[in-house]
C-alpha cells in the first residue's frame, strides 16, 4: 500500500529503501504482478475522472439514470461502506 | 541495472508470449527488456501485451501522433525506459526526433501540426498535469476534431501508458538500445 501511494503521489520519492522493503515481502512475481494491475489502475481513473460518468446502479441497487446517480453519489468518491452496514 | 533483472531469454517459452515478443520487437515498444522483467506472470503479461499492442499500433488515431504522446508522457514522469524507445513503424512513417521535441514541448507554437494534433497533445498533457482542466469546455473543443470513438481511443491510450511508466520509472530500467 506505501508502494502504490508513493507511485501514485510522488513516484519521485521512491527510492532503492522503499524497493528494499517491498522485496522483503513480496516474491519478484508478486512485484510484477502489483505493477502490471496498477498499469490498469493508475491512469484510467484520472481518465474516468474528466469523463464525469456514474455508476448505472444506486446502493441498494436500483438501475438509475446519471443525473440521478450524480445526485447520489456526487463529485466526490466515498466508501459505500456505510450504505452496505445499513 | 534495472532494480527488476531481466529473465535470461531463453526463460520465455510460452508459445503466445514467444508470438507476442516477436510483435512487440517488430514495433519497438515495450522491446525484449520489459517482456522478460514482466514474464515472471506470463499469464497476467499476456493480455497486458496484447493491450498495449492494440492501443498503440492499432485503431484509427495516427500511429505517429501516439508515439509522440507516448514519449511525451515518458518525459513528464521521467521513466527513462520508455522515453527512449522508438516505435519503428512511427519512424518509418516518417516521425523524425525534431517532431517527438516539439510535439512534447513547444508544439503550440509550431507548424508541424494541425490544430487537430494540437488539441489532443494538449489533452494528454493536461489530463496528467492537471485534470481539472479537462473539463466540458475542453471537451467541447475536442469534438470539434475528434469522434467519440476516438477521443476514448487516445484517452484510453494515455490512460494505460501514464500508469505503465510511472510503474516503470520505480523499476529504474533501460531500453536495450537507446533512441
Amino acid at each position: 500500500m506505501r508502494y502504490v501511494e508513493k507511485i501514485s503521489t510522488d513516484p519521485d520519492s521512491f527510492g532503492d529503501e522503499d524497493w528494499a522493503d517491498l522485496r522483503k515481502y513480496l516474491s519478484e512475481e508478486e512485484v510484477v504482478e502489483l505493477g502490471m494491475f496498477l498499469f490498469m489502475n493508475l491512469g484510467f481513473h484520472t481518465f474516468f475522472g474528466t469523463l464525469k460518468f456514474y455508476p448505472m446502479f444506486s446502493p441498494d441497487g436500483r438501475l438509475v439514470s446519471q443525473e440521478e446517480s450524480e445526485r447520489l453519489y456526487g463529485d466526490k468518491p466515498e466508501s459505500l461502506q456505510g450504505e452496505a452496514a445499513e | 541495472m534495472s532494480r527488476m533483472t531481466p529473465l535470461d531469454a531463453s526463460a520465455v517459452t510460452d508459445p503466445e508470449l514467444v508470438e507476442l515478443l516477436g510483435e512487440c520487437e517488430e514495433l519497438g515498444v515495450p522491446d525484449p527488456v520489459f517482456v522478460r522483467i514482466f514474464a515472471r506472470s506470463p499469464d497476467q503479461l499476456k493480455p497486458m501485451l496484447r493491450a498495449m499492442l492494440v492501443s498503440h499500433r492499432d485503431g484509427s488515431v495516427d500511429h505517429k501522433l501516439k508515439e509522440i504522446i507516448r514519449i511525451q508522457l515518458a518525459r513528464f514522469v521521467d521513466d527513462p525506459y520508455f522515453a527512449n524507445l522508438r516505435s519503428k513503424k512511427a519512424i518509418a512513417d516518417g516521425l523524425t526526433e525534431e517532431m517527438i521535441d516539439i510535439g512534447c514541448e513547444d508544439y503550440e507554437d509550431s507548424d508541424l501540426f494541425s490544430e487537430r494534433e494540437k488539441v489532443a497533445l494538449r489533452f494528454a498533457e493536461q489530463l496528467f498535469l492537471d485534470s481539472t482542466k479537462v473539463d466540458k469546455i475542453f471537451y467541447d473543443e475536442m469534438h470539434k476534431h475528434w469522434s467519440d470513438a476516438e477521443i476514448m481511443e487516445i484517452g484510453s491510450f494515455v490512460a494505460l501508458f501514464h500508469g505503465i511508466h510511472m510503474v516503470m520509472k520505480t523499476y529504474d530500467a533501460r531500453p536495450l538500445e537507446a533512441a
